[in-house]
């Protein structure tokens, strides 16, 4: 997590509603906000769009947070689940993944070695939410299930085969 | 020999402690090609955790300020506009209702009285609402749930109640204004009452 301490101090003021306050809370979360949207998200757009909606609700919500877990956990989740919402928006673009699984097997698929980057950025934008929030952001199974609107099965599947996946395309698969 | 599924292997890195999972890690205890398996299934992990940060290519501060500028010049534009909406309603309800309702019988009067007395409950309990200032307060994601889809509800209320006030031909329709009116007092009324539950809860 790559977000700065926010001090008691602000944090009473942001609650109060203080520009100056509530701007300091976006200084500190801006960073870890962005990157988890990005990560999420296929664009830098809809990243930044996700990131816009996520501090609008933080400026609205402050004085609702009581302060009964991190500030960033609770960010975190806003950023979460306006990422994922925006997932839902746009799932007209989640066709990779029927490509991936109808398309002809690529004779040389093992020997891709993509990087990391390349292969999570493959991945379909649910599996790769799922990924991210599970391995990355330490989100359970059941949270992300409630989160996406779905059981736990169905994130213990996309993670799964999402690994599956990230497997053959970085050429980690050992032949049988 | 049959390996681990990659479920498993997920599931036995996650600590998971299903029936069926004693069996899969008595065997990756004694298969080298499965713990070889979990080991590159840690390291991608490591490697996704180790993958660098992703930052904003510009400032999206001010855009954010500016919209909650916005929102809140529209908040005050919609109290301000349900004021003058009352203030209009009550008043043309004395200047221009109320001669013409001279000749009607007793009920049309006593259905006129009950609007007022609607339109003034409603009032009382707005400006309730906004002497008890509920967005400064701590509630839990329930009770502002509940308190958003009461919003929401009187919000297109208002809008109805709106166009029947404005509507040339009103006193044909004083009982649906009645209808409305009370309606809006009866939202009005469980808003308060969810704010000041959800208040003592957290005792404030």
């Amino acid at each position: 997590m790559d977000s700065q301490p926010v001090a008691d101090a602000v944090l009473a003021r942001a609650r109060s509603g203080d520009a100056s306050a509530l701007e300091a809370l976006y200084r500190a979360f801006e960073t870890p906000v962005y990157n988890l949207a990005r990560r999420i998200c296929r664009t830098t757009e809809d990243a930044e769009d996700v990131m816009q909606e996520t501090f609008f609700e933080v400026c609205r919500s402050i004085h609702r947070y009581r302060g009964d877990g991190s500030l960033w956990g609770w960010v975190r989740s806003i950023t979460a689940s306006k990422a994922l919402m925006r997932l839902r928006r746009n799932k007209y673009r989640d066709t990779d993944e029927l490509f991936e699984d109808f398309a002809p097997a690529k004779k040389d698929d093992t020997a891709l070695r993509m990087d990391l980057e390349a292969a999570l950025e493959r991945l379909s934008e649910t599996s790769r939410a799922v990924v991210w929030l599970h391995d990355v952001e330490g989100y359970t199974h059941e949270e992300i299930g409630s989160m996406m609107g779905k059981t736990p099965s169905f994130s213990k599947s996309q993670l799964a085969r999402a690994h599956a996946r990230l497997r053959r395309w970085l050429g980690e698969e050992v032949p049988a | 020999m049959i390996h681990c599924t990659l479920d498993q292997l997920i599931e036995l890195r996650d600590g998971g402690s299903e029936p069926g999972l004693a069996e899969a890690r008595a065997h990756l205890s004694q298969c080298d090609a499965c713990s070889a398996e979990l080991d590159r299934l840690h390291q991608r992990v490591a490697r996704l955790r180790a993958l660098p940060t992703l930052r904003p290519a510009r400032n999206h501060w001010t855009a954010v300020a500016a919209q909650r500028r916005h929102e809140q010049l529209e908040r005050r534009l919609r109290r301000g506009a349900w004021a003058t909406l009352a203030a209009a309603a009550s008043v043309s309800g004395v200047l221009v209702v109320g001669p013409m309702l001279q000749p009607e019988p007793p009920d049309g009067g006593l259905t006129a009285a009950a609007i007022a007395e609607a339109q003034q409950r409603s009032a009382q309990l707005e400006q309730a609402i906004d002497v008890f200032d509920p967005a400064a307060r701590p509630i839990d994601g329930q009770t502002a749930r509940v308190a958003q889809g009461l919003e929401d509800r009187i919000a297109e209320l208002d809008q109805r109640i709106q166009v029947v006030e404005l509507a040339p031909a009103r006193n044909a329709a004083d009982t649906e204004r009645l209808d409305l009116w009370q309606q809006r007092v009866g939202l009005m009324d469980a808003l308060m009452d969810v704010h000041l539950t959800s208040a003592s809860d957290v005792g404030l």
